[in-house]
């Protein structure tokens, strides 16, 4: 007996019929996609992103007396750039802005906002909560657009990342952030959510030179902050101020840890197996090591008369320097046993 | 006043059918100001309510007939020539609607030739002079005081015609024929459902009540698609409990000089009444309560 056919809707349109209803009952009423007037348009005093240029500039015009002339017409010039973009292909992601009252309150896009006043527009497209962003997640949209900005300073970066982990902390609770919680919740690489961390908790006088500009390298700043010692750590960051490369603070570094190290040769630690019964030398590939010991040790007037015993060793050679060593320690054996 | 349209890309699933259904419940049996929009060149819908007439400038469209209240003596009534079609909107002209056989049913009917203008203006001006039109329209004093309902047909596409019924829309319905490419047709509408439900502002949603199987008979092909529909956790909720049969009996009641003429004149005990009724109802309950 043959089997009856079977009908039914392709695996394809039956996603695709299931997606487009999950994205209007996951994201309808929470946001929308839109064009709002610029001249509705707001400014977050809050972002992070401290730019000095403001709305009022960019529509009337910079003055001369203002105290921030040359910042912000510094500003103006990159805004041109953009503008000009703006006017031939216009605004390529929508800004994202919330309402409130009669106004759009930019959460991400100040500049494009600013460079499409200056591009003459008279709208642009938006993504527009219909609420106010909670905390976090308002700082989170915000460190999102920050993130990928190459003109956004050091010290505004770990500003977003601070206000970030202080809304994360508010909404669920005082908790410990640690690296990997960090790399969570901003998708940043587990390295770079150490790097933050460490910067975040820098001592004054590193955070001082971040929020002053002279440390604007992140790797810089990390490795700078974790350098136990104060009188180390002045000392790579007056190199890093003055322009040193990560590998000369890397030596500074190593420095730091060959001097710190030295105590703990001496700590007793629990052993296993025999005890010891004698002492092991160590070994060197530089001859001039064992060179510089023996003459060293000859250069002592109890063992001075040595020296006639040492005058045929070819100290470039391995075999001739071991056996000189050896017959030192023989020497020094002896003449500690008298 | 509550704006539902009926879509689906795909033509021949009984979007005017469901139309006329709807509008006629409204106003006939629950006594609901409607009026009935026909947003599809073919202008069906129109013909079930007026003497539609060939268009002399293209011969295979329709064009309204002259309105019952133009006079050719009025002052007033100089500059119109005495049709007049929901596409009147897109010419910045007023609509007069029609009165119909129905005491509580006008109908903006539809004009072939302009409809089709505007479902084929170019895109970078489409927003303004189609997308919006309708809204602008019903959105109106005059019209919101004179209806509690407007019912919608639309024509078979995903073009700026349909886009302009999604932007005016409180609700819509998606009836289909459960089989292949009217199902596709039911992608269409939701792409476009999702487009204008993340456009819109939170006070005013677009509500999709469903996909209504219509025209659904007994057949293996019919009953397998919409099993694989309602068995689909996210589709199952939009898939409408009732559902219309193919019947005759729709097809008998559109033609001309068909007695009765609406299918709610029919005895209480006919099966195609009955189950037009459960629709109605059905589709009314859930938008007016």
């Amino acid at each position: 007996m043959t089997k009856k056919k079977r009908f039914g809707v392709s695996q394809a349109l039956t996603r695709g019929l299931s997606e487009a209803i999950n994205v209007v009952e996951n994201n309808a009423a929470i946001y929308r996609n839109t064009v709002v007037p610029l001249s509705r348009i707001e400014l977050d005093p809050d972002n992070p992103r401290k730019l000095t240029i403001n709305l009022n500039d960019v529509r009337n015009g910079l003055k001369k007396e203002d105290p921030h002339y040359e910042k912000k017409a510094e500003e103006l010039e990159r805004l041109k750039e953009l503008a000009s973009t703006i006017e031939s292909s216009g605004v390529i992601n929508p800004i994202v802005a919330y309402k409130l009252g009669e106004f759009y309150r930019v959460v991400a896009g100040e500049r494009r906002c600013l460079a499409s006043i200056l591009a003459k527009k008279n709208e642009i497209e938006a993504r527009v909560f219909n609420e106010k962003p909670k905390g976090f997640g308002l700082k989170l949209v915000q460190w999102i657009e920050n993130t990928a900005r190459e003109d956004l300073t050091l010290d505004e970066r770990i500003g977003n990342i601070r206000d970030l982990i202080r809304e994360y902390q508010g909404e669920r609770g005082e908790q410990g952030i640690t690296a990997t919680l960090l790399k969570h919740i901003t998708s940043l690489s587990l390295p770079q959510a150490t790097y933050y961390l460490s910067v975040l908790n820098a001592p004054d006088d590193l955070r001082k030179a971040i929020e002053h500009g002279q440390v604007r390298s992140l790797d810089k700043a990390a490795m700078i902050a974790g350098i136990d010692s104060d009188e180390v750590r002045r000392e790579a960051l007056t190199a890093c101020i003055n322009g040193s490369s990560l590998k000369e603070l890397r030596k500074i570094i190593a420095r730091e840890k060959l001097v710190s190290s030295q105590p703990k040769i001496m700590r007793e630690k629990a052993k296993r197996g025999r005890v010891a019964s004698r002492i092991n030398m160590g070994s060197t590939a530089n001859a001039k090591v064992v060179q510089a010991i023996v003459q060293s040790v000859l250069s002592h007037t109890n063992f001075n008369r040595y020296s006639e015993i040492f005058s045929q060793v070819a100290w470039d050679r391995y075999d001739h320097a071991t056996r000189a060593f050896r017959k030192l320690v023989e020497i020094l054996e002896q003449e500690m046993v008298r | 006043m509550k704006v539902i349209a009926f879509v689906n890309n795909k033509g021949g699933v009984g979007k005017t059918t469901c139309s006329k259904l709807m509008a006629e419940y409204l106003s006939k049996v629950k006594k609901i100001p409607t009026l009935g929009i026909d947003f599809d060149p073919q202008c069906n819908f129109s013909h079930q309510y007026l003497k539609m007439e060939i268009d002399p400038a293209a011969p295979e469209g329709l064009m309204p007939p002259i309105h019952p209240d133009y006079a050719t003596d009025d002052p007033d009534h100089i500059d119109w020539d005495g049709r007049s079609s929901i596409s009147e909107i897109f010419y910045g002209q007023g609509v007069v609607p029609y009165p119909t056989y129905l005491q509580h049913l006008d109908l903006a009917p539809g004009h072939a030739e302009k409809l089709l203008a505007a479902e084929a203006v170019r895109k970078s001006e489409v927003v303004d002079k189609v997308h919006k039109q309708l809204a602008n329209f019903l959105n109106s004093e005059d019209v919101k005081a004179a209806y509690d309902a407007v019912v919608i047909d639309t024509a078979p596409s995903k073009g700026p015609l349909t886009v302009s019924v999604m932007k005016a829309a409180t609700h819509i319905v998606i009836p289909s024929v459960m089989e292949e490419q009217p199902v596709q047709g039911i992608y269409g509408m939701l792409q476009l459902w999702m487009q204008e439900s993340l456009a819109r502002e939170k006070d005013r949603p677009l509500k999709l009540i469903g996909i209504l199987p219509n025209m659904f008979k007994q057949t293996r092909l019919h009953k397998d698609i919409l099993k694989c529909l309602q068995e689909n956790p996210a589709i199952s909720k939009y898939v409408l409990p009732v559902s219309l049969s193919q019947r005759i009996v729709f097809a008998e009641i559109d033609a001309e000089e068909a007695n009765p003429r609406s299918i709610f004149d029919y005895s209480v005990s006919h099966v195609a009444k009955q189950e037009a009724e459960e629709v109605c109802a059905y589709i009314t309950e859930r938008i007016f309560s």
